[in-house]
């Protein structure tokens, strides 16, 4: 869930997009430097932002009988890497805002943080370490989603928390209110997403693992 | 999508997009400058006044696709309006509805994000993204931030089409018969997708590569209906509209 047009206070709304602005420009270095090395991940990455955006058209079987629409955060940090996925996820989302109405301009930098920032390299830091403590591949997939996932819930809840402070209880007092209205919806899709992520690794590695190894997501005892 | 439908097809479509663009920053500065939630609602009417009317965008139109934000909206207001505390004898969550002095703080924030709502819509069913595109082409923006956005919006389309292709194809066969079958289906679709990005881009590469691309991609500009006075005539409304913010309602 995106945080709408106008609706942080303007202190707020410039705070996120200048904690943001680095992360992006960090990323857009990091793709000029892939491309520069391999020109055809200009492609790549304009196609893979299609597909970023496309995932938000599906709809999801979730846990509690509802549908909703995965985010793609885990799958495309694992495919693309955490940095790619800053300057895509800034894309995508600027064509959710246009295109959807869904998110804002005054909020992309809110947006950007929690979801193509803090949802990204959660979820690459947590396959990562999945894969350095030798969990199976599934469980990394599942947990790096999942858990990427729900943190990009978490941090809206943060930001949400920080502009909206509860006039009683304070600003914890409001992340919790905050967190319990997502949790409602994203618990369940955080648990659905992160089941998709595995069928969808799982099936590229049994019909197409060359790619997988290209991108240095499976080794070959892995595939086995 | 419906807002890419209105985009091409609204009265605007050869007005500039930078005057667009210019009185939408200043429809969304003039929501962050009102005091009231009253001047605020008002600016919301004004810009969708100026598109239905200016652009001749279907009001149906205008309201089906601001819906589902205004929906979120109301539910923000809603949990914005509920405050939580521990309490009581055992001790447990307490719900209290907030002040008065709360509740006005409340709606002046709920009309401000409807008037930013609203100058996005006006925007997004206005301005096609090829002209939003070139438009932060002249602003300068990064030339692979422009390169992502251009390959990305002119792919999602094959995307959408392919999705819609495969889930039809899976649907017949009852692929999304059980919840089980659907998630495997999806499963297999999204994989298919994913594999298609390699395809896909591969293909583009070797077809930039037969028409000696060597860089960034460029394509040619539209021209606009006399873009000077467009751009002067929505900088006034744009500030008549600031002005209006700044009057006590």
């Amino acid at each position: 869930m995106h945080i709408m047009e106008g609706f942080l206070p303007v202190k707020h709304a410039i705070g996120w997009s200048v904690a943001s602005a680095p992360f992006v420009a960090y990323g857009l270095r990091s793709v000029n430097k892939r491309i520069k090395e391999k020109p055809e991940q200009r492609m790549l990455l304009g196609v893979a932002t299609a597909f970023t955006f496309v995932l938000s058209a599906l709809k999801m079987p979730s846990v509690t009988g509802s549908c909703s629409h995965p985010t793609g955060t885990g799958l495309g940090a694992i495919l693309f890497g955490p940095a790619a996925m800053a300057p895509i996820g800034a894309v995508v989302l600027l064509f959710q805002a246009l295109l959807l109405a869904h998110g804002g301009l005054t909020t992309l930098g809110a947006n950007i943080f929690s979801m193509a920032i803090v949802g990204p390299f959660a979820s690459y830091g947590i396959y990562k370490l999945g894969r350095s403590v030798k969990l199976p591949f599934g469980v990394c997939v599942f947990l790096a989603a999942a858990i990427g996932d729900l943190l990009t819930y978490v941090t809206t809840s943060v930001q949400l928390a920080l502009a909206f402070p509860d006039p009683a209880g304070g600003i914890f007092a409001s992340f919790m209110k905050f967190a319990a209205v997502f949790a409602v919806t994203q618990v369940p899709l955080a648990i659905s997403e992160g089941l998709l992520t595995v069928v969808v690794f799982n099936a590229l590695a049994r019909f197409n693992p060359q790619e997988l190894r290209d991108m240095n997501v499976i080794t070959k005892e892995v595939q086995a | 999508m419906l807002i890419e439908q209105c985009a091409y097809t609204n009265r605007w479509r050869q007005v500039s997009p930078a005057a667009k663009g210019l009185f939408t920053s200043c429809g969304i500065v003039a929501a962050f400058v009102a005091r009231s939630p009253l001047t605020t609602c008002c600016l919301a009417v004004i810009i969708l006044a100026v598109a239905v009317v200016g652009a001749r965008v279907s009001l149906f139109r205008f309201l089906k696709v601001a819906l589902p934000a205004v929906l979120f909206l109301a539910v923000s207001a809603a949990t914005l309006a509920v405050s939580v505390r521990w309490g009581g004898f055992p001790l447990r969550l307490q719900f209290h509805l907030v002040n008065k002095a709360e509740l006005s703080h409340i709606a002046l924030t709920c009309s401000r994000s409807l008037c930013g709502i609203s100058a996005l819509m006006f925007f997004s069913l206005t301005t096609p993204m090829t002209d939003i595109i070139c438009l932060l082409r002249k602003l300068k923006f990064p030339e692979v931030m422009l390169d992502i956005m251009t390959l990305g919006y002119r792919a999602l389309f094959v995307f959408l089409e392919v999705i819609h292709d495969t889930r039809t194809a899976q649907m017949a066969r009852l692929g999304y018969a059980t919840p089980r079958l659907a998630m495997r289906s999806l499963g297999i679709l999204t994989a298919n997708l994913t594999l298609q990005v390699w395809q896909r881009s591969n293909a583009l590469h070797q077809a930039a590569l037969a028409r000696n691309n060597d860089g960034s991609l460029m394509f040619l500009e539209d021209e606009y209906h006399r873009p000077v006075l467009t751009l002067l005539t929505a900088s006034c409304s744009g500030c008549a509209l600031i002005a209006l913010a700044m009057v006590p309602l």
